[in-house]
């Protein structure tokens, strides 16, 4: 596989805290990646590292096999449009369109057009004027009909409903499916996404800490659910990564169980049920804090 | 996959059109603002000497007529449009994956292109003013003494001064991308401190003959030459800001 991104031993600080901190991983080409994590936690300063707008501290960066920074050969072939993304002065989404055709080699108006019909973004409306979600789906639009070979989603369905969400969601993989590209998607809908995710990459206060595919994630806990006295005789000798209790019930989660370890938890009276990724992240994330506050 | 694109695209001109795309905001409002100004200030004119009757006060009125600084307001505008050709320009183009370098000098081609627009749409204003005898009144407003005595002279000088007016704006707006407001305090502090400065050390040295002299015998034209120089300062020292500038929210 060729990786499109390699970041080794990345830092970015600002006066003493580190909005990255010694981040190491690799970005494969011609895959969606989630990168997942609280607000705060380093997401948009990592992606703004990937591209060039932010500058690391320590480390080093590849992207194409070469530092971003100043790098018009790179940077021709990235896209990425912020959650918070701020567009020129009494520009309407028809400019922003037209623009984007200047700027992405692969750009295709019909589909960017075909899109705004979909997300029914009015084309002569001041883009101060549109309404958040109207906003977040221009941004959207150009992420997509840019097809730049690294694209980059920061959130991008802030004030999209339901609705339109769905919409990026299947004309992002139908899109991706004719014309393979690496996307970096960033979200706090994890559940929404999980099924698009190729890859996740959670970060956390500055520091990657989970770089793993999204299927190992998905299978890799299991809930156990049963009498607490049974609950805990059989996940004894495991981690736990978390422990949940009503009266007499016990709801636990442990790393994934063998077939043999399946079958002995049923014949105990236990069931069994799958972690969603959000659920295992949440885990994750939460449960180092509950440690270092204890 | 989508095609890699290896051999960089000139993203010099793209940005050019980029700062064009809405054309409304740079050209067709400045321009109805501009004229509604040229025609609103002739109806007062002719209201005013309509209600002379003695020819004597009506030619001292006339000569009032020959300083008219309404034409300022074109000037103040682009300054503006030099703003936030950096303050959301910027931020958008970096989303389009433009490097600093490119985008400073597209911007400062754009500033050049439209620099050259407007003076000859005022010197040409300026021509038809001559021609008509101050539009039929004796008033001024684009011939006015300071701008210089013929057409080429006013090319010029309107040339600097939007020049000027475009690069330092830029410049400002870069300070404030970088730092928000508390590089600007820093820097409009700075700058008070430096004229205050200047203005005492000429005091000091009895130097105010010499500076007097000095714009004298460098002439109008001469001494919109050396605004050239502040131009290219700014502009130089905006691209510096901007080169370690990241676009925030």
């Amino acid at each position: 596989m060729t990786a499109v991104v390699e970041v080794d031993g990345l830092t970015r600080k600002f006066g003493s805290l580190a909005a990255v901190n010694d981040a190491t991983f690799r970005v494969e080409q011609n895959q969606i990646y989630g990168l997942l994590g609280r607000n705060g936690a380093g997401k948009t300063t990592l992606m703004q590292l990937l591209t060039g707008q932010q500058f690391a501290s320590e480390g080093s960066i590849r992207v194409f096999g070469e530092n971003p920074v100043e790098n018009a050969q790179v940077l021709q072939n990235t896209c990425f449009i912020k959650e918070s993304q701020k567009y020129p002065e009494d520009f309407q989404p028809r400019h922003v369109f037209k623009s984007a055709a200047w700027f992405f080699p692969n750009w295709d108006a019909d589909f960017a057009a075909e899109l705004a019909t979909e997300f029914r973004v009015p084309l002569k409306r001041k883009m101060k004027k549109l309404s958040r979600g109207q906003v977040s789906a221009v941004g959207v639009i150009v992420g997509l009909a840019s097809r730049a070979p690294l694209t980059f989603f920061d959130e991008p369905y802030l004030g999209l409903d339901a609705v339109a969400r769905q919409l990026f969601y299947d004309r992002l993989l139908e899109d991706f499916g004719e014309h393979p590209r690496s996307i970096i998607l960033s979200t706090h809908l994890i559940d929404e996404v999980s099924n698009l995710l190729e890859h996740v990459l959670v970060i956390d206060d500055g520091r990657i800490i989970i770089d793993a595919p999204a299927d190992d994630l998905r299978g890799s806990a299991t809930n156990v659910v049963g009498p607490a006295a049974a609950v805990e005789k059989f996940v004894a000798a495991r981690t736990v990564l978390h422990r949940d209790g009503i009266g007499g019930l016990a709801s636990v989660t442990v790393a994934a169980l063998t077939p043999a370890e399946v079958s002995t938890a049923r014949s105990a009276g236990l069931e069994l049920s799958p972690v969603s990724l959000q659920q295992l992240i949440i885990r994750m994330t939460t449960e180092k804090e509950m440690e270092q506050s204890a | 996959m989508s095609a890699v694109t290896a051999r960089p695209r000139n993203r010099i001109l793209p940005v050019v059109k980029l700062h064009f795309a809405n054309p409304w905001t740079t050209i067709t409002f400045p321009w109805i603002v501009m004229l509604t100004i040229l025609v609103l200030t002739i109806l007062v004119w002719m209201l005013i000497l309509a209600n002379i009757a003695d020819p004597v006060d009506q030619a001292k009125t006339r000569e009032g007529f020959g300083y008219s600084g309404s034409s300022g307001f074109i000037f103040v505008y682009m300054i503006v449009v030099a703003v936030q050709s950096i303050n959301t320009m910027f931020p958008f183009a970096q989303g389009y994956g433009v490097t600093r370098r490119n985008f400073a000098l597209g911007t400062g081609l754009y500033f050049v292109l439209l620099s050259a627009f407007y003076s000859v749409g005022l010197t040409l204003l300026s021509i038809i003013e001559d021609a008509t005898g101050g539009w039929g009144v004796g008033g001024s407003l684009f011939s006015v003494a300071y701008f210089g005595d013929t057409p080429p002279e006013r090319l010029f000088v309107f040339f600097a001064i939007f020049i000027l007016f475009f690069f330092a704006g830029s410049a400002i707006a870069a300070i404030y991308l970088r730092w928000k407001a508390f590089g600007i305090t820093t820097f409009f502090i700075a700058l008070a401190f430096l004229l205050v400065g200047l203005v005492a050390l000429v005091t000091f040295v009895e130097g105010w003959d010499e500076v007097g002299a000095w714009f004298a015998r460098t002439g109008l034209v001469g001494s919109f030459a050396w605004s050239l120089v502040i131009s290219a300062l700014a502009a130089l020292g905006g691209y510096a800001v901007l080169r370690r500038t990241t676009p925030k929210n």
